[in-house]
């Protein structure tokens, strides 16, 4: 696929980061230096989370809106169900900062309807927002028709789940396989860590001190859709390759941790002028 | 010289009759009752009772403590992960740590020192008595629970027709477990509609099933593994940390809706 000769007169002028539920370390900064460093007249600007935008009078109305957009059935394209009473209150509090997100999964798409009210420059191009979150992410693929977990939905704004980092993209077969034996054989949570110890390396894991530099690229890829509505690249050694396998995820994003010839050179021509192509 | 002063057959009758009977009589009407007398129901009832709430622990078994006697595979050692050895501290359960972050204590001991913390603190337990029903009052909101001798459920109805009694509550525990009899009984009802366990892959499920641990329904919160089955939570192992975090967090917010609500 060849990147879009075909230039309007939008220039992206600023990028917004907001920061997921709960923010931690200097991810993002890494993240900023990034960018700022291929896109030098970008604004890239690190913003609080944008459910911590919410209005008061709105809290009410986005829980039940978080609460419905969780997927229940994987197998089920549109997840159509009335939310409990409980998710609800329990989406009020994660708002709120009162209880951690985390073990539900989000329909990606309907969460990012959702997050585009709360955007401050969703009404120009010439600003790219990229969220942020500790929530799971998932879209519906019609290749078998379930819903998968995912690393990022790229969008108008293109959401980017740091725990879909670790629990997306599958691992090594020979792990899945080790780890259903060991479950039968009744092995407790802690021999399950220990298996992974002995995968060190293979797949990114909770806390692991790569995700900086998997978010990098994951970044990137979310600016190039802004860009040209095509994020992605078939190189297995290109940062933009969308992953499906840790391994995959290992080897774009931190073994190469490069572009591949031709998006370093589109990136230099979009770098200097970051017109949207499309 | 006998070891045991004298007593008469019937005054032992009359004794347990008439303990029994007045404490009947006070479960009748309660703050708090527990559906489940496992670790998470055990560890809500002592929080709720430590501050003075009346809390009443309806159990099927004979014994209290569910599966926190043993660990998994039938081993009675119980892991726990940070943060929640704290809980072992508070009720004084020795215990070791394995590596950091991870400790060990026997499972023996840890219920056993539960169910006497959940005790002293004052929450009554019954029994060998099993949740049968809801009592629901306005806006179909959970007020009590209706219970009956779990013999009663193991026999043919023609030779049991044992009608149940009802116990008024200011709000229900559902601590059940995996059932989750509450929320299923309201399931039953029309009123509420559980998705069943998550099917897709999740490691991380146990800060979710902390963190949900709460109002289900009004009139009715949830702790430990019901919550799985409520909000269709993916299904973890024996993970008794969280069970004690999760009884925590449902006793935090029973007893911010008492006070609230006085």
């Amino acid at each position: 696929m060849t990147i879009s000769r075909r230039t309007s007169k939008t220039r992206l002028r600023k990028v917004r980061l907001y920061s997921s539920e709960n923010p931690g370390g200097s991810d993002l900064r890494k993240v900023k230096l990034y960018l700022e460093k291929l896109f030098p007249s970008l604004d890239v600007q690190i913003l609080p989370s944008i459910f911590g935008s919410i209005k008061k009078s709105e809290l009410q109305a986005v829980a039940y809106a978080l609460a419905s957009a969780r997927v229940k059935d994987p197998d089920v394209q549109e997840q159509s169900h009335e939310p409990l009473f409980g998710e609800v209150d329990y989406e009020l509090r994660t708002i709120q900062g009162k209880a951690r997100v985390g073990g539900v999964v989000y329909e990606g798409r309907r969460l990012r309807e959702l997050l585009i009210g709360f955007l401050s420059g969703r009404r120009t191009l010439s600003i790219a927002s990229v969220v942020f979150t500790d929530r799971l992410i998932s879209t519906f693929s019609r290749d078998d028709m379930r819903h998968h977990l995912r690393t990022i939905v790229c969008g108008f704004p293109s959401i980017v789940s740091k725990p879909g980092v670790v629990e997306a993209p599958a691992k090594p077969r020979e792990f899945y396989i080790l780890k259903q034996q060991m479950e039968l054989e009744g092995a407790s949570e802690y021999g399950i860590e220990r298996l992974k110890s002995s995968f060190k390396g293979r797949f990114v894991d909770f806390g692991d001190p790569r995700l900086a530099e998997v978010l990098r690229g994951l970044t990137l890829q979310a600016i190039m859709y802004h860009l040209t509505l095509d994020p992605f690249c078939d190189d297995r050694d290109c940062r933009l390759f969308n992953s499906h396998r840790q391994e995959e995820l290992v080897r774009a994003q931190i073994t190469s941790g490069e572009l591949c010839s031709r998006h370093t050179n589109a990136l230099e021509e979009l770098g200097r002028k970051p017109l949207l192509r499309w | 010289m006998p070891i045991f002063e004298k007593s008469s057959e019937s005054s032992i009758t009359r004794a347990i009759i008439s303990q029994f009977a007045k404490d009947m009589e006070g479960f009748a009407e309660t703050d708090v009752i527990v559906i489940g007398g496992g670790p998470s129901g055990l560890m809500a009832a002592r929080d709720l009772a430590l501050k003075k709430v009346k809390v009443l622990i309806v159990e099927r078994n004979n014994y209290l403590g569910g599966g926190f006697w043993i660990g998994g595979f039938l081993m009675n050692t119980i892991t726990v992960r940070a943060p929640a050895q704290k809980i072992l501290d508070e009720l004084d359960i020795k215990y070791k740590m394995f590596e950091k972050g991870l400790y060990v204590t026997p499972g023996p001991l840890a219920c056993s020192k539960l169910i006497a913390a959940a005790c002293e603190a004052g929450v009554s337990i019954l029994n060998m008595a099993q949740f049968d029903d809801v009592v629901l009052r306005e806006k179909n909101r959970v007020a009590g629970a209706v219970v009956n001798w779990t013999p009663v459920s193991a026999l043919p109805r023609q030779i049991t027709c044992v009608d149940p009694v009802a116990l008024e509550s200011k709000l229900v525990i559902d601590a059940s477990g995996h059932d989750a009899m509450v929320v299923k009984k309201l399931e039953e009802r029309g009123l509420i509609k559980t998705p069943g366990f998550g099917a897709m892959w999740i490691e991380k499920s146990e800060d979710a099933v902390v963190e949900h641990s709460g109002f289900a329904h009004p009139g009715l919160v949830v702790i430990g593994m019901a919550v799985s089955t409520t909000f269709g939570l993916p299904r973890m192992g024996p993970t008794f940390g969280s069970m004690l975090l999760s009884g925590r967090q449902g006793a935090k917010v029973a007893y911010d809706y008492l006070k609230k609500n006085k």
